[in-house]
């Protein structure tokens, strides 16, 4: 089936503990709290925003790495909340994840041989022909280090090539979903590219889908089909790529993008900025209404403070949960989508 | 697998002559690496020496030793008031009883490393394996075992060990046990904690996302890597168990068996001859001294090369 | 004023001394068993008053180690400190603790990357900002508060007066780094360092943050010495960019003809392997490849080398010397765009470290 993964009203919920001998529960973190997601195969869908939105939550709820409070996850048709332990661990074969910092998720004294050996023994996989050092030397191959790695130790590497490492363990699996939890912002600018174009070309080899998880909405753009703007452990704005760049119709799409820095002086001086006021909010005590009315700059008096909006679908493909969206129009000045210029982008659609 | 391409120079290791820190020889695990710098850090060296030497004395003690520990040979030579000191023919000098000190000390090496490798290994197995279970299970479990151990913690060890060994009876046995079970809530709690810190790593979660079972990845990749504290509290307990075991023998409550110098016993047993004839109490202390030394030193150094922030 | 025309004493330097001024500057961290690493080799660096200046470098370039070598925060041990460091016109290495600590915070001040580990979490916002002014300025502590208060109002912390009791983990990172800001503009310096100020920062947050630099600096006219990794942040604050690589700098140059049209390979790969978010979707990045510890040392070779593209014999055999032409500087063989080429025969015997004879022209 064309869709791979479908979530629906996935909340995640940490309780916040006091007490010395028993637990007693508090309150809740409400790291995630209602996300609706497709994933079609093939596909990229990436998720940004900046931290505490819960994100990367959604990445591991997702895999049963964090158990959801909530929702469903339908992999492959397959409700992952219902299965036991077992199953999870046979569905785990078909879902992998790459994690930000590739030095914190290899074990240290693990080579990397062993660590690419270890999941395809986990799962009984036969070595086939050649053995072993011949599937690692495929792996590595893949992800372009030298046959010779496999008999050294993570710290011996650089940042952009324990990167690899990881990637080449999470695909020996050969897994059809990778959920890539910020697999670049912890590399140097210059590796970064690398490891970007390594997973595209990964992606069209292996025919894998991503749900690529960053809080660089430049890289996600490059990557993705799809976007998912997160904001407090909801979405606030998903749209196709293209169409999130060209038209960003939430206030908060609108403020991350005016915010990041583009490398062109001409750019940097005429650009307008959006600049948010105030702090986030703690995910314990979420703001009533709209979660981003305390800090949006186009809060209007009515309904923002009350009334939680719904992801409408404002354009086909383009959902905003906004109450005054509106889709751009040429001579209609109601709502944001024209009412501020799309920060730094080239002559609209 | 169809090969993709990342890039040239992303494929070779870095240029010969190129500066990189940190560079090892390939497949430098840490354990070899941590092996490279203690042979480098002269306190280790010191230290292992000291160790050495100990394990050595207390291994050859017959061998190296010029009399028994219970002989007599200056027996004419002692009188109560004269109690001779290091001379050429008695290096270390006679006792009260005009046995060779040198000999004592040599014999009563061997007691004080049984003593002290007997009740670490006591305290560190059973405390550890108390750690892995709380470590491995958290919840409840974690919660009831740590806080009995916050309760043995609470009294002070060297009384612990008094009052556990008056109770086990006068003997060698009784202070190995009274020693050793000091130290089960220290490595209890190291191990533990060590392990809740490994298993929230991110590794941890992402062994755990490809599908390894629990057991496994507490066996094969949580315990060895919280290994490294406790392996240095190990050699740190050594020296103490040495002096506590020293201690409780001064106290006379390690059995009095005559046939068996013993370092603490030895500095009880002379403690009237401080002002004329110190050599009797000052060599004995420092034999103990110079014992722990040797694995406190060897210790700290462990814990250096063990940690790998301090890789570079 | 000629922004990067660096030179010992001379008839260069057309007019005024730059406010700060760094020659052959050289750290070198002596390690045991290894030869010394060295983190920054014969820098050369000048910042005018008023101005602002970018220094770009990925890690290992060298670029944080500078800042502390000019700010003489460096470690006594362990440490080889080398060259000359002038800040309006006085030599700041090897001055007598005391001394330092009297340019410290009042002439020059620093602002670092991580706001929580450089705020004392003992002591609240108020005690830290009000230490400053009066070790520097003398002021009586009520004056103190006062000015104090009125700081953090100025960097945009709302209700300033209460804040001042407060503990640096009851504010956000946002609202830490706008105090860190506050501690290091009390005493009006003439040049702030900022090393990596908002790479800790989510990204709406940083604009904010550089937003609130870029007008103090234009209001106070301190001069700004903006160190990061990020081609997007100096594009959009400062006048000046050096661009750094393995101790050394490799081009200089006015902001908009940098980007316009980089020189160096380094430069452009760096440009090229970005995703810029105004650029066409699809388009494949160029990244720079290798890593930044594949480097050559600059004694014999040009130390981007092995990873740069356009790698040539002379690359490998000897150092490239610093060019110049007008405000731009270049350390190249091989140049993108048409930079004065060096006459190879006429060239002198390079010293050992690459390092020519004359500046400010060609050798």
């Amino acid at each position: 089936m064309s869709r791979l993964l479908q979530v629906r009203d996935l909340r995640v919920h940490f309780p916040i503990v006091r007490g010395i001998l028993r637990d007693r529960v508090v309150g809740h973190v409400r790291a995630v709290d209602g996300v609706d997601l497709d994933l079609d195969r093939g596909t990229t869908y990436g998720l940004v925003g900046e931290s505490g939105c819960g994100k990367s939550t959604l990445g591991r709820a997702v895999l049963r790495l964090v158990e959801p409070t909530g929702g469903t996850v339908e992999f492959n048709g397959q409700d992952l909340a219902t299965v036991d332990r077992h199953e999870l661990r046979r569905t785990r074969r078909r879902m992998q994840m790459v994690f930000q910092d590739p030095m914190a998720s290899l074990d240290p004294r693990q080579s990397v041989r062993s660590a690419l050996v270890e999941p395809l023994r986990t799962h009984d996989i036969p070595a086939g022909p050649g053995g072993w050092d011949r599937r690692v030397r495929e792996l590595l191959d893949v992800v372009g280090l030298p046959a010779g790695a496999a008999r050294r130790y993570p710290h011996e590497f650089s940042g952009g090539q324990r990167q690899r490492i990881g990637i080449a363990r999470a695909i020996a699996l050969q897994p059809d979903l990778v959920i890539a939890d910020e697999p670049v912002s912890s590399l140097d600018v210059s590796v970064q590219a690398q490891v970007i174009n390594l997973l595209q070309d990964l992606q069209s080899a292996l025919g894998l889908t991503y749900l690529v998880i960053a809080h660089d909405l430049a890289v996600v753009r490059h990557v993705s089909d799809l976007i998912g703007v997160m904001y407090l452990g909801t979405l606030v704005e998903q749209a196709p790529a293209d169409h999130l760049y060209q038209a960003p119709l939430h206030p908060y799409t609108l403020s991350l993008m005016s915010a990041i820095p583009i490398p062109d002086p001409a750019v940097e001086a005429t650009r307008e900025r959006i600049l948010l006021t105030g702090d986030l909010p703690s995910p314990a005590d979420p703001p009533p209404g709209c979660r981003f009315h305390t800090r949006c700059p186009l809060r209007r008096d009515t309904r923002c403070h009350d009334e939680v909006p719904a992801l409408r679908e404002i354009l086909p493909g383009h959902h905003v949960a906004c109450h005054w969206a509106r889709a751009p129009q040429r001579n209609a000045p109601d709502g944001p989508g024209d009412a501020l210029p799309v920060a730094g982008a080239p002559s609209q659609v | 697998m169809s090969p993709v391409d990342p890039g040239p120079p992303a494929q070779q290791a870095p240029p010969p002559g190129a500066e990189r820190a940190g560079t090892q020889r390939a497949g430098a695990s840490l354990g070899r690496d941590a092996w490279r710098r203690l042979c480098r850090d002269p306190v280790a060296v010191v230290g292992a020496v000291l160790v050495l030497v100990f394990v050595a004395v207390a291994l050859l003690a017959p061998v190296l030793a010029p009399y028994g520990p219970t002989d007599t040979p200056g027996k004419d030579v002692v009188t109560p008031t004269n109690v001779p000191g290091p001379s050429s023919e008695y290096w270390l000098g006679l006792d009260n009883l005009g046995r060779d000190e040198l000999s004592r000390i040599l014999h009563g090496a061997r007691q004080s490393l049984v003593v002290g490798v007997v009740s670490l290994l006591f305290g560190a197995l059973t405390g550890s394996a108390i750690g892995l279970v709380a470590g491995s299970f958290g919840g409840w479990v974690d919660n009831l075992v740590m806080r009995l151990m916050d309760v043995m913690l609470a009294v002070p060890g060297l009384l612990f060990a008094i009052g556990l060994a008056a109770l086990l009876g006068h003997s060698l046995t009784s202070v190995m046990i009274a020693v050793g079970t000091v130290n089960v809530p220290v490595f209890a709690r190291l191990l533990r904690g060590s392990m809740l810190t490994q298993r929230s790593a991110d590794y941890a979660m992402a062994i755990t996302s490809l599908g390894v079972r629990r057991r496994a990845l507490i066996w094969h990749h949580v315990l060895p890597n919280s290994l490294s504290p406790v392996i240095v509290q190990g050699t740190l307990t050594l020296a103490t168990a040495i002096i506590d075991a020293a201690g409780l023998a001064f106290l006379g409550l390690s059995g009095t068996d005559p046939a068996v110098p013993e370092w603490g016993r030895m500095l009880a047993e002379t403690q009237r001859f401080l002002s004329s004839a110190p050599h009797l109490a000052i060599f004995p202390g420092l034999a103990i001294v110079l014992a722990a030394l040797g694995f406190t030193l060897l210790g700290e150094s462990l814990r250096e090369a063990l940690d790998p922030t301090y890789r570079r | 004023m000629p922004q990067a025309d660096p030179g010992p004493p001379d008839a260069h330097d057309g007019g005024a001394e730059p406010l700060l001024r760094v020659r052959d500057l050289t750290v070198a961290f002596t390690q045991r068993h290894r030869p010394d690493l060295v983190a920054v080799d014969r820098l050369d660096l000048d910042v005018p008053a008023g101005s602002t200046v970018g220094l770009v470098g990925e890690s290992g370039s060298g670029k944080s180690v500078t800042s502390l070598a000019v700010m003489g925060l460096l470690p006594r041990r362990g440490v080889r400190t080398g060259g000359s460091v002038r800040f309006a016109g006085r030599e700041l290495l090897g001055l007598p603790p005391a001394d330092l600590r009297a340019v410290r915070g009042k002439d020059i001040a620093m602002v670092f990357q991580d706001p929580m580990t450089c705020l004392n979490p003992v002591l609240s916002i108020g005690v830290q900002v009000t230490e400053v002014l009066r070790r520097h300025q003398d002021l009586p502590r009520g004056q103190a508060r006062d000015r104090a208060a009125h700081l953090l109002g100025r960097v945009g912390i709302p209700d300033p007066a209460r804040r001042l009791g407060e503990y640096p983990h009851q504010l956000s990172g946002g609202m830490r780094q706008r105090a860190l800001i506050a501690i290091a503009l009390a005493c009006r310096p003439r040049l702030l360092i900022a090393d990596e100020p908002t790479t800790a920062l989510d990204v709406t947050i940083q604009a904010q943050i550089l937003a609130l630099l870029r007008e103090l600096v234009s209001d106070t006219g301190t001069a700004l010495l903006l160190i990061t990794h990020d081609l997007g942040i100096v594009a959009g604050t400062c006048d000046t960019v050096h661009v750094m690589y393995a101790g050394r700098i490799v081009e200089s140059a006015p902001r908009e003809p940098l980007f316009a049209d980089p020189a160096h390979p380094y430069t452009a790969g760096l440009l090229s392997s970005v995703p810029r978010l105004d650029a066409p979707r699809g388009k494949r990045l160029v990244p720079v490849p290798g890593s930044p510890t594949d480097v050559l040392p600059w004694a014999g070779a040009c130390a981007f080398a092995p990873r740069c593209p356009r790698t040539d014999s002379p690359c490998t055999d000897r150092a490239p010397h610093e060019l110049a032409e007008g405000p731009r500087t270049l350390r190249c063989h091989r140049p993108l765009s048409a930079f004065p080429p060096e006459p190879p025969a006429t060239a002198p015997a390079p010293a050992p470290e690459g390092h020519g004879t004359g500046r400010g022209g060609i050798v």
